[in-house]
C-alpha cells in the first residue's frame, strides 16, 4: 500500500502515481470505508475467530485448548454431520422447487395495475412483516395434533403426529418457510415482471401470440436475472436455516431435521462444544460459497448481460 | 451546491458508523455502571417464579442492594446460563441442580465457596436436610444453598377418567398394562407423554431401569462401565418400554406433543388422558393452567412395581433438589449472602408449600399442613424420606455434552425408528466425562 489516495473537493478519487483520467468520474475509495469497516468487523473478524477456534478445544468456561484437526476429525467421522448437510441440501432444494414457480405465478400476476391486485397483493405480502420466531410458534401451535387444526380434520392430518415423523416434519418446515418467504421472492419477481418493456407484448400480439406463449417466450427470459437473484437467495437462505427448526423440531424426530445450521447450535449451545461448532461453521460457509459460485457460473449472472440487449 | 450536499454525506455517513462502532466498544462499562447496586438474580422460568418474584420483593425492602430477578423460560436455561456465566452479563446469584450441573462452573473457578458464609451464619447450613444440603457440595466445598424444593417424579392421574374407565391408580407393572387398555377401550389417550421435548419420554426409561436393574446399574454405566448397557438387566427393561408403546399406551402422536406449551398437562386436566409421569412441577403447572382440575381431579401415585425387579419400589427418580449458587466475581458478597437466608425462612418454605413445591428445610414437616394441599405435600414427603435411592435425572448426571445424542437416542428408540442394540449402541457412544 504505497500508492496515496487523496479526496477531491467533489469526492473523487484522484491516483497520483497514474493516469488521473481513469479515476475521473468514478465515486471514489473513501465511499466504500463505512461498508468496508463494517464488513471488517461484523464478518471477517468473526470468520477469522471461527476458523481458529475450530482447531481448539472449549466449553465456554476455561481457555481454550489446541486440538489440532481433532474437531476436524471427528466432523467427518460423524453420521449425524453427513445426515445433517444432506438435509440442509434437501431443505434447500425443495424450497427452490416450491417457492421459484410459485413466486414467479404470484410475482407476474400481481404486476398488473388493476386496483384489486394491488390490494390483495398489500394482504398477501404481511407474512413477510412477521419475524421468523413469531411465524414458527403460531404453526406449531396450529398443527398441535390434539390442540391445533389435525385434531379437527383427521381425514387429511390422521393422528397429526407431523413432528414425530421425518416426511412430514420435513413437509411442515418446507410449508412454513414457504408461507414466510414467498412474498419476498413475489415481489422481487413483481418488480421485474414490471420492468418488461410493453413493446414486446404488443409486437407479440400483433404476431398472434397468446397469453401463455408470451409468458414462456417474452415473461419468463425477461426475467432471468431476477430468478438468479432470487434463486441466491434462497440457496444462501436454505442453507443458513435455522430458527425454523429450533422452534418446529428441534431437530427431531431423533436427528432427522437437523441440518448443519442447526446441528451446529447443537455443538455450541447444549453440548457446550465450541471447537466442534467452529468446525461445522466453516464447513457451511465452504458449502454454501461452492454452491452460489456453481448456481453463478451455470447461469452466466457474473458475465452480467442485460435483457435489453437488442431493444 | 450539488457539491456541499454529496460531502455532507461522507461526513454523516462515516459519523454514523464511528458513533456506531464507539457506542459498540463503549456498551460493556455502560452496562457495569448500571449493574453496580443491584443484585442479579437469574432463575428458570415458569409457574414457580411467583414466590421468587415474592423473595424478591421481601428483600429489597429491607437491603440497600436492590435485587433483580431474570427469568429464562425453561427450556433455554442451560444454554443461557454457560453462555453467559463467563461474561460481564453474568448474574450475581444464579438457579441450578446441584452436583453435575455446577462441577463445570466451579472446575473454571468461577463459583463462590459458601463456606465463610455458613461460618457466620451456621443456619444456612443446619437448616436444610443434610442429604439434599450436600448435593451441592463439589470437593469438600459447599457452592450451593437448597431453593425450591425436591421433585420426585410422580405418576399424576385424572381421577374423573380413570373413574369413568373403572381404573384404579396401578400399583404393578401388570396393573398399568391393564389400565392402558381399560382407558384405550374407553376411548382416551391412556397416558399423555410430552414426547417433542424429550425429556418427558427420559422419565420412562429411568423409573423402568430403576425397578428392573436397581439403581446400580445407571451408576455403573455413568462411571464408565459401558457393558451396563448391554447387560440382561438392560435388555428386559427395553423390552418392557416396548412393550409398553406398543400396546399404545401414549397413542402415536407423543412426540408432536410438548410439555413445555403446555400440550400434555391439556390433555390431562381436560379428560383425553388418564396418565401422566412427570415430575412434582406438574402439580404447580396444573395449579397455574387448570387450578379447577389441581383442585379436585389432579391424583399422583408412586411409579409401579415390576415383578422379579432388583430395584426397590420405594425408590424415587427426579432432581433431588434445585440450588442457588453465588458468583466468585459479584460485587455483593453481603447482599448474596442476605438473599440466601431468606430461602429457610418460615414464610417462604409457607409460600413454596403454597403451590405446591417441597422445601427440604428442616422445619418442613411442620408446615405441610398449610400446603396447597396438605395430601400432597405430605405424600411427597413421605415418598423422599423414604425412598433408599433417589435417582438424579439422567440428562443432569451425564455431562452436558451427552445431553442431544442421548435424546436423541432415547426418541428413536421409544418411537420404534431405532432398534435394541442399536439403542444400547448409542448409551455406550455418550461420553461420561
Amino acid at each position: 500500500m504505497t500508492r496515496t489516495a487523496a479526496l477531491s473537493p467533489d469526492g473523487q478519487k484522484v491516483r497520483k502515481d497514474g493516469p488521473s483520467a481513469i479515476g475521473a468520474g468514478r465515486p471514489g475509495f473513501l465511499w466504500a470505508v463505512p461498508a468496508a469497516v463494517f464488513f471488517g468487523l461484523f464478518a471477517l473478524v468473526p470468520l477469522i475467530m471461527v476458523a481458529v477456534l475450530s482447531f481448539a478445544s472449549w466449553d465456554g468456561l476455561s481457555d481454550p485448548e489446541f486440538a489440532g484437526l481433532d474437531n476436524w476429525r471427528k466432523l467427518l467421522d460423524d453420521p449425524v454431520m453427513i445426515k445433517s448437510l444432506w438435509l440442509s441440501v434437501l431443505l434447500t432444494v425443495l424450497g427452490v422447487a416450491v417457492q421459484t414457480p410459485l413466486s414467479i405465478l404470484l410475482g407476474v400476476w400481481a404486476a398488473g395495475h388493476q386496483r384489486n391486485r394491488a390490494v390483495l397483493s398489500a394482504i398477501y405480502f404481511v407474512p413477510m412483516l412477521l419475524s421468523v420466531a413469531a411465524v414458527s410458534v403460531l404453526w406449531r401451535a396450529v398443527l398441535d395434533p390434539n390442540m391445533g387444526v389435525p385434531a379437527q380434520a383427521t381425514w387429511l392430518f390422521g393422528d397429526g403426529n407431523l413432528f414425530g415423523k421425518q416426511a412430514t416434519a420435513i413437509g411442515v418446515l418446507v410449508f412454513v418457510s414457504t408461507w414466510q418467504f414467498t412474498p419476498l421472492h413475489t415481489l422481487i419477481y413483481q418488480g421485474a415482471a414490471r420492468a418488461v418493456p410493453q413493446v414486446l407484448y404488443q409486437a407479440a400480439q400483433i404476431d398472434g401470440a397468446g397469453t401463455v406463449r408470451q409468458f414462456f417466450h417474452i415473461t419468463l427470459p425477461q426475467l432471468r436475472n431476477a430468478i438468479i437473484t432470487s434463486m441466491i437467495l434462497m440457496v444462501v437462505g436454505g442453507l443458513t436455516t435455522f430458527d425454523t427448526v429450533l422452534i418446529l423440531t428441534q431437530g427431531g424426530p431423533g436427528s432427522d431435521t437437523t441440518i448443519s445450521a442447526y446441528y451446529m447450535y447443537q455443538k455450541a449451545f447444549k453440548s457446550f462444544d465450541y471447537g466442534g461448532a467452529s468446525a461445522i461453521a466453516l464447513l457451511l460457509v465452504l458449502v454454501s460459497t461452492i454452491i452460489s459460485l456453481i448456481v453463478v457460473r451455470l447461469s452466466g449472472y457474473d458475465k452480467m448481460r442485460s435483457t435489453m440487449e437488442g431493444l | 451546491m450539488k457539491q456541499r450536499a454529496r460531502f455532507s454525506r461522507t461526513v454523516v455517513v462515516g459519523g454514523a458508523a464511528l458513533a456506531l462502532v464507539l457506542s459498540l466498544s463503549g456498551c460493556g462499562g455502560a452496562s457495569d455502571a448500571a449493574g453496580d447496586d443491584t443484585l442479579r438474580v437469574l432463575v428458570y422460568g415458569d409457574a414457580a417464579n411467583k414466590v421468587e418474584k415474592e423473595i424478591v420483593a421481601t428483600f429489597n425492602k429491607t437491603s440497600e442492594v436492590k435485587a433483580v430477578l431474570d427469568t429464562i423460560p425453561g427450556a433455554d436455561y442451560q444454554a443461557k446460563l454457560q453462555t453467559i456465566i463467563n461474561s460481564k452479563q453474568a448474574p450475581d446469584v444464579f438457579f441450578n441442580w446441584g452436583g453435575g450441573s455446577i462441577k463445570p462452573f466451579v472446575d473454571a473457578g468461577l463459583l463462590l465457596p459458601l463456606d465463610p458464609f455458613i461460618a457466620e451464619n451456621p443456619d444456612l447450613k443446619a437448616k436444610f436436610l443434610p442429604s439434599v444440603f450436600n448435593s451441592a457440595v463439589v470437593d469438600g466445598t459447599s457452592y450451593g444453598v437448597p431453593m425450591r424444593g425436591t421433585q420426585p417424579v410422580l405418576l399424576f392421574s385424572n381421577g374423573e377418567v380413570l373413574k369413568k374407565a373403572g381404573v384404579e391408580p396401578p400399583k404393578t407393572w401388570d396393573d398399568l398394562l391393564a389400565a392402558v387398555k381399560a382407558l384405550k377401550a374407553d376411548g382416551v389417550t391412556p397416558i399423555a407423554l410430552g414426547g417433542g421435548d424429550r425429556w418427558p419420554t427420559l422419565m420412562w426409561f429411568e423409573y423402568l431401569y430403576d425397578r428392573i436393574a436397581g439403581p446400580e446399574l445407571f451408576q455403573k454405566a455413568l462411571d464408565g462401565d459401558r457393558d451396563a448397557w448391554a447387560s440382561p438387566d438392560s435388555r428386559k427393561a427395553l423390552s418392557r418400554i416396548r412393550e409398553l408403546v406398543d400396546a399404545g399406551a401414549f397413542g402415536t402422536n407423543y412426540d408432536s406433543v410438548k410439555f413445555t406449551d403446555q400440550g400434555s398437562p391439556t390433555l390431562l386436566a381436560t379428560g383425553r388422558a388418564g396418565f401422566e409421569l412427570m415430575g412434582s412441577w406438574e402439580y404447580s403447572t396444573q395449579q397455574d393452567a387448570h387450578p379447577e382440575f389441581a383442585r379436585s381431579d389432579l391424583g399422583y401415585s408412586a411409579f409401579p412395581s415390576v415383578e422379579g425387579g432388583k430395584g426397590d419400589q420405594a425408590n424415587v427418580v427426579g432432581n433431588t433438589n434445585n440450588f442457588y449458587s453465588v458468583l466468585k466475581k459479584t460485587k455483593h458478597p453481603r447482599a448474596a449472602a442476605e438473599f440466601l437466608k431468606l430461602m429457610y425462612s418460615d414464610r417462604f418454605v409457607k409460600a413454596q408449600l403454597a403451590i405446591g413445591n417441597l422445601p427440604t428445610t428442616t422445619n418442613t414437616e411442620g408446615f405441610l399442613d398449610t400446603a396447597a394441599s396438605p395430601e400432597f405435600a405430605k405424600f411427597q414427603y413421605d415418598m423422599v424420606k423414604a425412598a433408599p435411592a433417589f435417582q438424579l435425572s439422567w440428562d443432569q448426571a451425564y455431562p452436558q455434552s451427552a445431553a442431544t445424542a442421548m435424546y436423541q437416542a432415547l426418541q428413536q428408540f421409544f418411537n420404534g425408528s431405532m432398534d435394541e442394540d442399536a439403542f444400547i449402541e448409542a448409551m455406550q457412544a455418550l461420553p461420561t466425562s
